[in-house]
């Protein structure tokens, strides 16, 4: 495929031509929907730039193949230590592509971020020290809802390119391209595109750029409030590479604003406006950066009233009313962070990363001492590798037992998340089941990106039911929520007690699995199911529930707190499971502070 | 001795959906979804028998393909040592991934033995490198592993498999036909992966009494008498080989109306599906479709059929929408058309 042959997507294009002139823009990444080119375009650049080197990292890369190591052949053979360069030796001068970036191994992915903003390889492993020059264009491509990237990360790529869904002119033209695959007149099209690159690489450092422009730049990105100064750097450095390729001598206003939101896009509050131009339900987890953490600590009094009205129905205690309320709006959670898990486990999942023993997983690094039998081969030769000619086997190497080397493997772990959810008649107060089961399904998409499974135990008259059994479908649960009938009394020792027994259940079949258990309740308990008294029940299973090492509770409190006669019974509960607590307007990514706030002095 | 593709009753949708596969490979595979039970293995591993042959580069591990660009490591060295490299015809194969596979065996790794014998690497090819230009069949894709897909979504999506691993660098191709089975009761595919698939099918089991006994008297027909059972087939067999091949050889002549590509995109976009590939792949199934029915131009009839088998699994936009209602209306559009 040729360059020119590539329909739409014209700041993509002109990113890659801007980072082929000026390499030190710091490379690009291509946001988007799957099956809208992002992967097609950035392949092009093989095209566009035949001479320097491609290297597409694959995911399955280890540390050792991208930083270098020990070259076994030649380390046999002169009885010395001989590197062998990875692939960031390889890629030197010319570009590097991860597709799917955001499944990559975050630990690989910073080493890559470390050694690009150095520019060089500083090597330290395997009893060898080193080091060689290494610089690239680093690109990038994603697709959002396969889950996000940090800030941190973002902020690395020069630009960043939203591939939008394709227009209906677009979708024929592709489509007629398809039928008629390599035409001629493509082929000189782009030489001549190459042609003005190689240009306006000789010409850029002597482009002009005034003071003024220098300042406009600066007005913009501090219009756009980004965090630190890369965007400015950037930016400039960008108008500058289109200026030469325009063939013009001075940046003008024109290439500045033309580059502008390739630069700015991805640095404006975390891609925040992609979703809302693709208004659609939230698909990826919140992470609001400091810098709006800060904003709203300075506002705190400001929070609180929801706008929710007075509402005497809340109060309504018994009677077998019995409605189904709708989803309410969905939004992003925060991040829900777990005690990182530092016992060996076997499941899988998103959320907590844990280092394990058995086979499978990804292996990541090798390790000297290991109680486990799972031998990493290639290192243990090449730690063999320099001593073959001293202990002179022929024509086989011999391996001693301090050569041995093991792998070590990361699995993220397979989490299941339990919902407790209070069906009772005080529920029913219309706007907050709403809200609540909007709540709720915030939660359910983040289940969903973290590849957890979900559960569902509802508590209402006299008994607790698991309406949902452990299940990775999160449609079905998201079913499930929508036909949750409420009305009746508040038995939650029963609900608690259900949930108990779900995990110990689960702990037998899946000893490996972790739970976050999520209960959403206004806590006003008013119904027993054994002899104890209401709240004795809820001590008692709390107390069980609370030794149960592998499992983390979240009080979600539904209370009304705006209402006069609010009881915070909800944070009581919380207490009792040393739970994390929230109210619903903390869940919402917006109410941070709050969360801080009332984690901290409970009363308020 | 497989049981023959031509016996299977019923399950129409399926087995086109595997024939336009065999015609145009990048259709882009199919995704076979339905209860226990309904024959979905058995039609796969059926396929085999179908399957046309193809020149390979002889004595390559890859199946490489002669006169392509991207070649593998090893005959790319050939090449470059000078040597003329002879070809070979060798018959499509189904290649199966099963559930359990580690990684090193699904992209290969260090040749462990060759290692310690004489202290020199090689690469040992895994799953994928038998898989380039065959079928790749996992059973219950389901269930697979997340780094296993991620592997798999990545060598799809570049159609290459690059390894960097226990100090072996290697690159061949990995070009593969996917074919993936699933029962929705034990768990859902990750929409990417879903998208990956060029075709989807949804089959149930058969109600009607007299084809349900079919079924059955030809299966106990076969479970007795293998071989002859086979003979009794093989005359359908080598027509239906035949009329894929024909259709292959006649594919590139199909003519598609301009009138037919605005069809398919006000499909696509009354269903608000993303991206380009739901656009490219009805119309290539709907090209196949055409050489298998033996037409010289793509028709409105092609588009349907094609649209039902390459849309069913791209209209969810998020595991929360109701997907029966953008169901209806995809039947709707399609009725009209």
């Amino acid at each position: 495929m040729y360059f020119t042959e590539f329909i739409g997507h014209k700041d993509a294009k002109l990113s890659l031509i801007l980072n082929l002139i000026d390499p030190q823009i710091g490379g690009v990444l291509f946001v988007g929907k799957r099956g809208t080119g992002k992967s097609t375009l950035a392949r092009a650049m093989r095209v566009l730039a035949p001479d320097l080197p491609f290297i597409e990292l694959p995911l399955n890369i280890t540390e050792d193949a991208l930083l270098g190591g020990i070259d076994l052949e030649e380390t046999v053979k002169r009885g010395e230590k001989v590197f062998q360069p990875g692939i960031l030796a390889r890629a030197h001068g010319g570009v590097v592509y991860i597709d799917e970036v955001n499944l990559l191994n975050s630990g690989v992915l910073d080493l890559l971020l470390e050694v690009q903003s150095r520019g060089e390889n500083l090597i330290e492993r395997e009893g060898m020290s080193l080091k060689h020059p290494s610089s690239f264009i680093l690109m990038a491509s994603m697709n959002p809802e396969e889950g996000a990237l940090s800030p941190h990360f973002l902020d690395r790529f020069g630009m960043c390119v939203d591939f939008k869904n394709p227009d209906r002119a677009e979708r024929i033209r592709v489509m007629k391209r398809t039928l008629m695959e390599g035409q001629e007149g493509y082929k000189r099209r782009d030489e001549k595109i190459r042609m003005r690159i190689a240009l306006a690489r000789e010409l850029k450092d002597e482009v002009f750029i005034s003071d003024d422009l220098n300042e406009k730049a600066v007005e913009l990105c501090l219009g756009a409030m980004v965090v630190g100064h890369r965007a400015d750097i950037t930016l400039i450095k960008a108008a500058r590479a289109y200026a030469a390729f325009c063939g013009e001598e001075e940046v003008s206003e024109r290439h500045l604003l033309k580059v502008l939101p390739l630069v700015l896009l991805h640095r404006r509050r975390n891609l925040e406006h992609y979703e809302q131009e693709h208004s659609e339900p939230p698909q990826r987890e919140g992470e609001k950066d400091r810098k709006d953490e800060r904003e709203d600590k300075e506002h705190p009094q400001e929070v609180r009233s929801h706008g929710e009205e007075f509402a005497p129905s809340s109060l309504d205690q018994g009677g077998g009313k019995e409605e189904v309320f709708e989803v309410g709006e969905t939004f992003r959670v925060r991040r829900l962070f777990l005690r990182k898990d530092r016992t060996e486990r076997i499941n899988l999942g998103r959320r907590t990363k844990t280092r394990f023993s058995g086979k499978g997983g990804r292996y990541v690094r090798s390790v000297v001492r290991k109680k486990e039998k799972d031998i990493a081969l290639d290192a243990t030769l090449r730690a063999a590798a320099p001593w073959q000619l001293l202990r002179g086997g022929r024509d086989s190497i011999i391996i001693r037992e301090e050569d041995l080397r093991f792998k070590e493997r990361e699995r993220k772990l397979k989490h299941l998340v339990i919902f407790v959810m209070d069906g009772s008649g005080s529920m029913g107060a219309k706007k907050r089941m709403v809200e609540t089961k909007g709540a709720i399904q915030s939660l359910l998409l983040d289940c969903y990106q973290k590849r957890d499974k979900v559960s569902m135990v509802v508590f209402r008259r006299d008994r607790a039911e698991v309406v949902l059994p452990p299940t990775s479908s999160v449609e079905l649960a998201s079913k499930r929520l929508k036909e949750l009938p409420v009305g009746g009394r508040t038995p939650l020792g029963a609900g608690l007690l259900a949930t108990y027994n779900l995990i110990r259940q689960m702990r037998l079949k899946h000893p490996e699995t972790r739970f976050l258990v999520i209960l959403v309740s206004d806590g006003r308990a008013n119904q027993n199911v054994s002899d104890l008294r209401v709240w004795e029940e809820i001590e008692r299973c709390s107390i069980s529930l609370r030794e149960m090492r592998e499992a983390d509770y979240i009080v979600v409190d539904t209370e009304d707190k705006s209402n006069l006669l609010r009881t915070d019974l909800a944070f009581k509960v919380a207490s009792l499971l040393e739970a994390r607590y929230f109210t619903m307007p903390d869940l919402r990514a917006e109410g941070l502070v709050q969360i801080v706030a009332e984690n901290l002095s409970p009363s308020s | 001795m497989i049981f023959p593709f031509s016996a299977i009753v019923g399950q129409d949708d399926m087995k086109l959906g595997l024939i336009l596969n065999i015609i145009d490979p990048s259709v882009g595979g199919l995704l076979i979804a339905g209860e226990k039970g309904t024959g979905k293995s058995t039609a796969v591993r059926a396929l085999a028998e179908l399957l046309p042959e193809m020149e390979v580069i002889k004595g390559c591990r890859f199946n490489c393909e002669p006169g392509s660009d991207g070649l593998c490591t090893d005959c790319k060295g050939r090449l470059e040592k000078g040597e003329v490299l002879d070809t070979e015809s060798k018959k499509m194969r189904v290649v199966e991934l099963p559930l359990g596979a580690t990684e090193d065996r699904v992209v290969g790794t260090l040749d462990v033995e060759h290692a310690i014998k004489h202290g020199e690497k090689r690469f040992e090819p895994g799953i994928l490198a038998d898989a380039n230009r065959n079928f790749l069949y996992v059973d219950e894709v389901n269930l697979l592993e997340d780094h296993i897909v991620d592997l798999l979504l990545d060598a799809a999506a570049m159609g290459v498999n690059y390894v960097e691993r226990e100090g072996v660098s290697f690159v061949h191709p990995a070009r593969f036909i996917l074919v993936g089975t699933m029962n929705p009761e034990e768990g859902e595919l990750r929409p990417q992966l879903l998208d990956r698939f060029g075709l989807s099918v949804q089959i149930q089991s058969i109600k009607d009494k007299a084809l349900r006994a079919e079924i059955l008297r030809r299966r106990e027909e076969f479970d007795l008498d293998p071989e002859g059972s086979s003979k009794q087939w093989e005359r359908e067999q080598v027509e239906l080989s035949k009329r894929i091949t024909e259709a292959k050889s006649r594919l590139s002549a199909i003519k598609v109306p301009y009138e037919i590509l605005q069809r398919i995109v006000t499909l696509t976009s009354q269903l608000n599906v993303d991206g380009h590939r739901a656009d490219i792949v009805i119309l290539k199934a709907a090209r196949a479709l055409s050489a298998f029915r033996e037409k010289e131009e793509v028709e409105i009839e092609e588009i349907r059929d094609a649209a039902r088998l390459g849309l069913g699994h791209r209209l969810k936009r998020s595991p929360f929408e109701e997907i029966k209602a953008e169901r209806e209306k995809m039947e709707e559009l399609l009725s009209s058309l």
